[in-house]
This record gives C-alpha cells, sequence and structure tokens, in this order.
C-alpha cells in the first residue's frame, strides 16, 4: 500500500492527500459503525429499553481524536447524572402541574445552553448533556409520573452504556491521538518564542512587527491551553505533566508581556532620539542574545540554554553598574534602570520559562511545582443571550402543546432540548441549523426506507446491521468531511431516533410518521429561534463591550488584591483579545486598533501590578505611598475612559509620584515605564495627547 | 458482601461499589504510570489500561462478591 501511494503520489502529487483524508474519514466511519452496533447490540443483550438512546449517545461522542472522546465522555457523564437528578426531581415536584412543569423544564434547559455557550472547551458538552437527559428521562414519564424512576433507571444506563462503548472503541482501536499534536506545538512555540527573542537582540523592533508576534505568541497560549485540557483525559503522562505545562504557559506569557515592555521602552528613547541611552541599553541586552547563539543543532534544546541564561543573569548587575556610570546622572540614568529594571525581569522569567520546558522534557516528573490557573474572560451576555433564546423555544412549544394537546408534543420538545444546545456552541449558527436540519430530514427518509423498506424481510441481528449498514455509514462520513458542518450530527441523530431499534421491533408507520413530523418541527424551531434572538458574539456590539472590558483589565491590576494577580492578569487579558480577533479580518482597521489596545493593556497593566508589588515590599513614607496609590488610580481611571483630561491627569499624577519617589530607586523605574507607556507616540492613548508640551521633563 | 445493597431505600447491585472502588484505583495506579512514564514499556497503552481495569474490577469482584 505504501509502494502503491507512493508512486500515486509522484504522478499525481494531489491524489495521495486526497487518499490520506480519505483514509482517516473511513477509519473514523468504522470505527463509529462498529461501536453503534456493539452499543445497540450490548443495549438488546442487557434488556434496556430503548436501544436506540445509548446509539444516539455514540453518535454525538464519536470524534477522530480519541483524546476528544475521553473527554467529552467525562463531561457528559457528569452533565447525565446533573441532569437525570434534576429531571427526577422536577418530576417529584410538578406530577400533576402541566404549566409549572414544562416552565421549570424550559429554565433548566435554558441555563443548560447558556452554560454551554459560556466555556469553548467540553464543559460545553456537559451542559448541553445535563439539559437533554432531564428533558429524556422527564417527558416520556409525562403520562406516567409513578414509572419516572424505572424510566430514569433505564435512559441514565442507555446514556451511560453508550458513553463507555464510544470510549472503549475509539480509544483502544487505532486511536488517532492528539498528544503528539499538542508535543509538537509546543515545541514548534518553544522555537519560535526563543528565535524571535534571538532574532531582536540587535536594537528595536517596529510596532507592526511587535504586533504580528503578539497575535502569534497569544494564539498559541491560547491553543496550547485548549489542547492540554482535552489532552489530560487521553494520556496519564500528559496528566501528570499538566500543572507543569500551565507554568509553562504562564512564564511564556509573563516574558512576552516584559519581553514587548523592554522594547516599547527602547523604541520610545529611540525616537525620542536619545541615542546614548539606547545605546547603553542595547550593549545590556546584548549578551542575552550570544548566549541565545548556541551550536545550530541546539538552538531550541532547553538543556543547553538553561545554564547559558543563568550564567548571562549572573553577570548581568555587574555590567549594568558598568553601562550605567558612563551616563550622564538623572534623567539619562533613570531610563536606563527602567530598562535595566524590565530586561532583569525578561531574564528571570526566561530562565524560568526554559528551565520548566527542561523539566517537561524529562521522562520522569519529579517534585511539586507552584499550581497556577489560566484563567478565561468569560462573557455572562452572551450566555444570558443563549438563555433568553432557549427559554423562548422552549415556552413556545410548550404552550403549543398544551394549547393543541398534541400527542407527540413531547418529542417535538426533546428534539428543540439537543439542537438548541448544541447549535447555541456552533460558529456560525444560522447556517449549520439550516445544514442540520437538512441532514436531519434526510435521516429521517433513510430511516423510514431501512425500517419500512429492508427490515421487515430480514431476520436476526446480522440482516439488522446488513440493511442498516450502508445508511448509518453516512452519518459518521458527513461528519469526517467538515465542509458539510452539522449535516452529520443532523443525519445521524434523524436516522437513529426515526430507525427506534428494539428486541422485538415495532411497526408502526403512522407513528413514525406522527413523531418524525414532530421533531422535524422541534428542530426547525430551534433554528428559528436564531433569527429572532440572533447571537451576540462577533457583532459590533459585542466587539466594543469586549475591547472595554479588556481595558478593565487595567483597572483589575489597578485595584484587585494582588495574590495570584500577575498570572491572573495575563491570562484573561489574552484571552478576552483572543476572543474579539478571531472575528476581526486580519489587517483591517479594526483588527489594527484592538492590537494596539491590546499591547497598550498588555504594558501597562503589568506595569502597574509590578509598581503596585514594589510599593507592597519597600518601606516608603506614607506621602509617597498616597502619591504612588494616586498615579495608580489615575492610569486606572484612564483605561477605564479614556479622554484627554483623563490622559493629563493621570500624566500629571505620575509624575507628582516620581518627584515624590527621588528617594525610592525600586519604585522610580516602574513609575517612568508607566509616564513612557503614557506618552508613547504609537499607542491608541496618543490620539489624546495634547501637542506641543516639554517631551520629558522628570 | 452482599449481592444487593440498598441506598436510600433503593436496591443497587453490589458490583457498582466495587465498579467505583476499581475506578479509583485505576486513577491512583494512571498517578504513578504517568509520574514515571512507565507507559513507554507498553506496545499499546490504552489496551493496556483497559486490561488493567479488567483485571482489578474481575479480581475485586471476585474477591469481595464470590
Amino acid at each position: 500500500m505504501p509502494a502503491l501511494s507512493m508512486k500515486a503520489a509522484r504522478r499525481w502529487p494531489g491524489l495521495a492527500e486526497v487518499l490520506a483524508g480519505e483514509g482517516r474519514a473511513w477509519l473514523f466511519v468504522a470505527k463509529t459503525l462498529l461501536a453503534l452496533y456493539l452499543a445497540a447490540w450490548l443495549a438488546m443483550w442487557l434488556r434496556l429499553e430503548q436501544p436506540a438512546t445509548a446509539m444516539i449517545t455514540v453518535g454525538i461522542v464519536m470524534h477522530p481524536h480519541s483524546g476528544m472522546v475521553l473527554a467529552k465522555s467525562f463531561y457528559r457523564a457528569l452533565g447525565t447524572l446533573c441532569g437525570s437528578a434534576f429531571g427526577l426531581a422536577l418530576m417529584c415536584v410538578f406530577p400533576q402541574q402541566r404549566e409549572l412543569f414544562l416552565l421549570s423544564l424550559s429554565v433548566w434547559v435554558a441555563l443548560c445552553a447558556g452554560g454551554a455557550t459560556l466555556y469553548r472547551n467540553f464543559m460545553s458538552y456537559g451542559f448541553v448533556l445535563a439539559g437533554y437527559t432531564a428533558a429524556i428521562v422527564a417527558l416520556p414519564a409525562i403520562n406516567d409520573p409513578l414509572g419516572v424512576f424505572d424510566s430514569a433507571l433505564m435512559r441514565v444506563s442507555e446514556v451511560m452504556l453508550g458513553l463507555v462503548v464510544a470510549g472503549v472503541v475509539s480509544d483502544v482501536l487505532f486511536p488517532e491521538r492528539l498528544r503528539p499534536l499538542l508535543r509538537q506545538r509546543a515545541r514548534e512555540h518553544f522555537a519560535h518564542f526563543i528565535d524571535f527573542v534571538r532574532g531582536s537582540t540587535g536594537g528595536s523592533i517596529p510596532r507592526a512587527e511587535m504586533e504580528q508576534a503578539h497575535l502569534r505568541f497569544v494564539r498559541a497560549a491560547v491553543e496550547l491551553e485548549n489542547l492540554r485540557a482535552s489532552v489530560i483525559f487521553e494520556d496519564p503522562e500528559v496528566r501528570a505533566r499538566s500543572t507543569r505545562m500551565r507554568l509553562l504557559n504562564q512564564h511564556n506569557m509573563a516574558a512576552a508581556t516584559s519581553f514587548q515592555s523592554l522594547h516599547h521602552t527602547i523604541n520610545r528613547l529611540q525616537r525620542e532620539g536619545r541615542t546614548a541611552e539606547v545605546d547603553a541599553l542595547i550593549a545590556l541586552y546584548r549578551p542575552l542574545g550570544a548566549a541565545l547563539a548556541t551550536a545550530p543543532g541546539d538552538l531550541h534544546e532547553p538543556a543547553v540554554l538553561a545554564p547559558r541564561l543563568r550564567a548571562c543573569a549572573r553577570q548581568l548587575p555587574a555590567r549594568e553598574a558598568e553601562l550605567r556610570a558612563g551616563l550622564a546622572p538623572g534623567r539619562a540614568q533613570l531610563a536606563f534602570d527602567t530598562g535595566a529594571t524590565l530586561l532583569r525581569r525578561f531574564l528571570d522569567e526566561l530562565c524560568a520559562y526554559v528551565e520548566v520546558e527542561l523539566a517537561l522534557r524529562g521522562r520522569v516528573q519529579r517534585g511539586g511545582v507552584e499550581r497556577v490557573h489560566f484563567r478565561r474572560g468569560n462573557d455572562a451576555t452572551g450566555a444570558a443571550v443563549a438563555v433568553l433564546r432557549t427559554f423562548l423555544t422552549m415556552t413556545v412549544l410548550s404552550a403549543f402543546w398544551i394549547a393543541s394537546g398534541w400527542p407527540f408534543g413531547a418529542s417535538a420538545m426533546l428534539l428543540a432540548t439537543i439542537f438548541s444546545g448544541l447549535l447555541a456552541a456552533a460558529p456560525n449558527p444560522l447556517t449549520s441549523a439550516f445544514v442540520t436540519l437538512l441532514g436531519f430530514a434526510g435521516g429521517i427518509l433513510a430511516a423510514l426506507h431501512v425500517a419500512y423498506g429492508l427490515l421487515p424481510g430480514s431476520s436476526g441481528f446480522v440482516m439488522l446491521v446488513a440493511a442498516s449498514l450502508p445508511f448509518l455509514a453516512i452519518g459518521p462520513w458527513l461528519n469526517a468531511h467538515a465542509e458539510f458542518g452539522g449535516m452529520g450530527g443532523g443525519f445521524s441523530i434523524g436516522i437513529v431516533y426515526i430507525l427506534a431499534l428494539k428486541d422485538p421491533m415495532v411497526y408502526d408507520l403512522a407513528h413514525a410518521l406522527n413523531d418524525a413530523i414532530a421533531q422535524l418541527a422541534g428542530v426547525a424551531l430551534a433554528a428559528a429561534s436564531f433569527v429572532f434572538v440572533p447571537r451576540v458574539t462577533g457583532s459590533g456590539w459585542q466587539r466594543r463591550r469586549q475591547v472595554r472590558r479588556l481595558r478593565g483589565q487595567v483597572v483589575l491590576a489597578a485595584t484587585a488584591p494582588l495574590q495570584g494577580l500577575p498570572w491572573r492578569f495575563e491570562s484573561v487579558s489574552r484571552d478576552l483579545f483572543h476572543q474579539v480577533i478571531v472575528h476581526t479580518r486580519p489587517g483591517s482597521r479594526r483588527s489594527r486598533e484592538l492590537l494596539a489596545w491590546a499591547l497598550a493593556v498588555q504594558e501597562s497593566g503589568r506595569a502597574l501590578i509590578e509598581l503596585r508589588q514594589q510599593l507592597r515590599a519597600s518601606t516608603a513614607s506614607p506621602e509617597v505611598r498616597a502619591a504612588v496609590d494616586r498615579a495608580v488610580q489615575a492610569v486606572a481611571q484612564l483605561y477605564h475612559r479614556p479622554d484627554a483630561g483623563r490622559r493629563q491627569q493621570a500624566e500629571d499624577a505620575v509624575r507628582a509620584a516620581i518627584d515624590a519617589c527621588a528617594g525610592t530607586p525600586t519604585l522610580r523605574p516602574r513609575l517612568y515605564q508607566l509616564l513612557g507607556a503614557l506618552r508613547d507616540d504609537e499607542s491608541p492613548l496618543a490620539a489624546w495627547t495634547s501637542a506641543g508640551e516639554p517631551a520629558d521633563a522628570p | 458482601m452482599p449481592r444487593e445493597i440498598a441506598i436510600w431505600g433503593v436496591l443497587v447491585p453490589g458490583l457498582l461499589p466495587v465498579f467505583l472502588g476499581s475506578l479509583l484505583l485505576m486513577v491512583l495506579v494512571d498517578l504513578l504510570i504517568g509520574r514515571y512514564g512507565l507507559h513507554r514499556y507498553v506496545w499499546h497503552p490504552p489496551l493496556f489500561r483497559l486490561a488493567l481495569f479488567a483485571c482489578l474490577f474481575g479480581a475485586a469482584a471476585l474477591l469481595l462478591l464470590h
């Protein structure tokens, strides 16, 4: 086979790629079918009531990457337990009050759909499932409240069976692992970062290049965190490394911020034409470049880099004193101190980063490390809109059900529940709702053909497999091709629900058709709700709000308790930025504006945190403390609502604090950096700078 | 151990607590394996984990319920 595809690759270069992609797709189809039939067979063997529920679970959970399956299964199991407990409780509280029962169910499902939009990883699945399980436990028992416990037990057993089968099949048979991807991405990112630092030791970096680098590093940081959160379910070795990987990411983010601040400082000095200070700082910086320039084979080898960087950090103070003596006292030395403080901080963080990377590459993980978390900037408003939309959908369906006495209202409600949750988390809900609806309709037609055309003539499980296999294979095949979007999911759920495999099989065409119509109505209503209550993510309103929240991170840096604040600031500001930037066109005016704000927030916020930490540790007099506090609050006010007056106030307050701190050498460089950030003519704050002022007179 | 146990008046198979206990044990074993990187001595780690779990659960169930 390899020889064949090699030959093919030489003759038609595109073909080998297509073949490899198709191979993966068909492997996925085969695994999904095996899991589906295994779940169906086991459910029949265990005499569970509805093998279809186990099959649907498999259909929803299966994913080409096995780490994904286990992660999904874990959160799904949690969601299932919560949902079934809630469904049971609901049935006990309102057995004869259909209005209150349906209202409470709608609220629960809506809250779960909101929770699903709040998280961007598989926890969102847990929320979808918590809503869906409550509905499948409670709705079928609505006419028979006494049987609700047995029904709940059956549903939970079926869902759990589906989870176990899907997990085992996808993890044991030809697993496609995420761990190599994680390792490759982590190493690439490490190499990029080291290369970028090495490449920029010669002097200044243009702002545009810095913006692109920031964008790349933020993407990598968020992507690595997302991958880590999934891979820990796949591999115990990754789980043992999980805390360290988080720490690695945090050190990397901290180092990136310090690096940017250092370069902003050098760039500003250069633009002001202060060559003596710039030359001194670049001379101070040069040994770092030498430490990173190792033999070509070891360029990205932490075992080689770590000792060299440590040695470089040890020599730094002596070199600093020497270079400082060559500068004129006063302004020039203050500017130099600012740069040197940043360089020292950056070097410390870079050493820590490389050392954690070195420890991660070891085979055995020893000792504990500091526990840090990647905090997310979750958006409560977006979730509230999803809650509202789902609540409206469910209430409209409930009202219609009660008013019309529709016998199949439960089916419509159930399907609306599933798709409200699934679609709320989709990237482009209106399109994918339409595509899903198409897939669902196709699945129903296929199921009717199989159930009433092929199955009556067959007997036994083997014949059942033979009759339904070609049709069941369509769903996973569509799923394996990303260009079909949600069509595969709709198809799979449609075919399995209407097929309703059972032992013995029940044939009732009228019932099946009524059910199909009700389910289609449920899916259609869940889709239509996106027209009436559109999704806020990606809208201009949402973007402006997110940018305001990003600026709010500076306020947070100025006011929140200092414990753990640096880690929190670095991760939340990046996560927020990443959420907004994916909805802007690269290179557009909005994207540029956002990047400019992100860099300004990163520099000022981190400077404020450093300043507050130094202030807490120092023995400054109360007057000095008051002056620094005023400066911190003025900068926070400026970022809260930027305008010319506040910018001027902030600048005055910082200048006053610099004058007040004449006797405290630890605080002055930080304040001076803050002043530089406020006066930076390339930052978005420059729009409010009043022209014609003295450039710099501390 | 009894074949069925009552939890708040609901009869539950005695295998369920054994199953949960084996899961917990498996998590501990995984922690050790992950820490010392022992999976590199194994051909197919997921299969090994599944088999190990089957052994743990089977042994516990036979010892406790037989």
